[in-house]
């Protein structure tokens, strides 16, 4: 093979703009006819919004399939055939893997895949991996904790498809991390910026050990904007002398962006794999400008277990200029993810949405209504504080129990870790319009 | 990017892939090693006709 080729799939990457978009739409009205033969839930959204797959054919009249959005797929789930309800396209024999999203939203959404499906998961992977120069030399290193989140799951999988030396550094410390990246000599990590940054300072300061001496020529970043912010990038990569690149994508969804390795501050569309489009936030009006800003509509246009089609993501796009000097066809996304189109918000990599915390504050017997939560930075890694107020006086055993109690739900409900702090009773600030109950000072920094 | 010609040869090639795929599997229902192991190559070839559609 030859590991010279820039592109994972030379054919597809190079398509000219005429080919690219017959393409799209092909499988455009092929994974919608698909969906409307075999899910209830899409056919009803499509029946009830006067849409036939046969009506569609052009790019424009795509815009006529009503939208769906994560809010309709909750309410669905958890039914038979169980527990993906009605939107599952496929045997429930043939879904080999489950993931969900991570729930701080409200509840979770499943997501079922089959076999093919993980190759394709797989396969988008490999796409932004090969563009950022990973080759089968390479010894990758996944400091992360897999679970039912399918963060860095397919990142595995696409190393492997690669050929590269994949390194599962998943239940280990911080410390043990770094230590098997020296031990082993890896020369790719994948992980957040947060955390990137944070093993940086533990090797520092912990091991006495310079990171940029460790053989990390490369990182793939995600979970965080922060591969696209300059001064992020900076800093990760002159603490690891290695290239630091990033990539978008969503459990729904895919990963359906990435930046190659001219590193042009954008990120690329797999647009073979997926159909991008950018709506103005308040009239939902396409753009199709550079320099436009507008929330990003996507369609997986291959994935069939549980299709996206017209998936509201709710991130805020900026439409980029038309060539990468990589010569790829595909479209840019300038800045990468810049925002959410909801006030949520990105903590330690993980979306969390300050009216799941409420609603875990609330459900634990023993607290009253009043918290207070505390985002800033320790260092470089992000740092999270619940302050809540007992409901009455308790022994230290009590307190020690309910204490357990709130970790465990919030670690369920939002999975993220929490300095928790008890304050008594009427002892936090009262709100009688618009309580200020979360506060960001990360945004005071910025 | 690859020629059209050997565009054509590889999707003429995966074709053929998945007709003996198909084969094994429908060939292999009291042979789960065999059967769970061609569904798998046919998964793995329809990642194969994804990366070689025709636009």
């Amino acid at each position: 093979m030859n590991r010279e080729v820039p592109y994972w799939n030379p054919y597809l990457e190079s398509l000219t703009r005429d080919s690219l978009e017959r393409l799209q739409l092909k499988k455009f009205k092929r994974i919608l006819t698909w969906a409307y033969t075999n899910s209830v839930f899409h056919r009803t959204l499509y029946q009830d919004g006067g849409v036939h797959p046969d009506d569609i054919n052009s790019l424009d009249a795509v815009r006529r399939v009503p939208k769906v959005e994560k809010s309709m797929m909750q309410p669905i789930q958890r039914k038979d055939p169980f527990p993906y309800g009605d939107a599952l396209c496929v045997d429930l024999e043939d879904v080999c893997v489950f993931r969900q999203t991570s729930g701080t939203t409200g509840q979770p959404v499943y997501q079922p895949d089959t076999w093919q499906d993980w190759e394709w998961w797989s396969d988008c992977w490999a796409t932004l991996l090969w563009a950022q120069g990973y080759r089968p030399s390479d010894r990758v290193f996944l400091p992360f904790g897999y679970n039912v989140f399918v963060a860095f799951w397919a990142a595995h999988y696409a190393s492997e498809k690669i050929g590269c030396e994949t390194i599962p550094g998943g239940v280990l410390d911080t410390k043990s991390r770094i230590l098997k990246i020296q031990e082993l000599q890896a020369t790719a990590l994948m992980a957040t910026p947060t955390y990137i940054l944070g093993m940086a300072d533990t090797a520092r300061n912990q091991l006495h050990l310079d990171p940029a001496a460790l053989p990390i020529t490369k990182i793939t970043c995600a979970g965080e904007p922060g591969a696209l912010i300059p001064a992020t990038k900076k800093r990760m990569e002159e603490a690891w002398g290695a290239k630091v690149y990033d990539h978008a994508g969503a459990t729904e969804i895919g990963a359906w962006g990435f930046e190659c390795s001219s590193q042009p501050g954008a990120l690329h569309v797999n647009e073979a794999m997926f159909l991008a489009e950018v709506e103005d936030l308040e009239t939902g009006m396409p753009l199709t400008e550079p320099g436009q800003r507008g929330k990003l509509i996507i369609t997986a246009l291959d994935r069939f277990a549980q299709p996206c089609i017209r998936f509201d993501s709710k991130d805020i796009v900026e439409i980029g200029e038309d060539r990468c000097e990589c010569g790829r066809t595909y479209k840019l996304f300038k800045g990468g993810v810049v925002g959410r189109a909801d006030d949520i918000t990105k903590v330690k990599g993980v979306l969390l949405a300050p009216s799941a915390i409420e609603d875990v504050v609330r459900s634990v017997q023993g607290l009253g209504n009043e918290y207070e939560v505390i985002v800033d930075k320790k260092g470089d890694a992000d740092n999270i504080t619940l302050k809540v107020e007992l409901a009455e006086d308790m022994a230290d055993a009590a307190m020690a129990e309910l204490k357990a109690v709130l970790a465990t739900q919030l670690r369920l409900k939002t999975n993220l870790g929490y300095n928790l702090e008890f304050f008594p009773l009427n002892s936090l600030p009262r709100y009688e319009v618009k309580a200020r109950r979360f506060k960001d000072l990360r945004k005071k920094e910025r | 990017m690859e020629g059209q010609d050997s565009l054509a040869n590889m999707r003429k090639a995966v074709d053929a892939l998945a007709s003996i795929a198909r084969q094994l599997y429908e060939a292999s229902e009291d042979f789960p090693a065999v059967n769970r192991n061609s569904k798998r190559v046919l998964a793995s070839v329809e990642m194969l006709k994804i990366n070689l559609e025709e636009a």
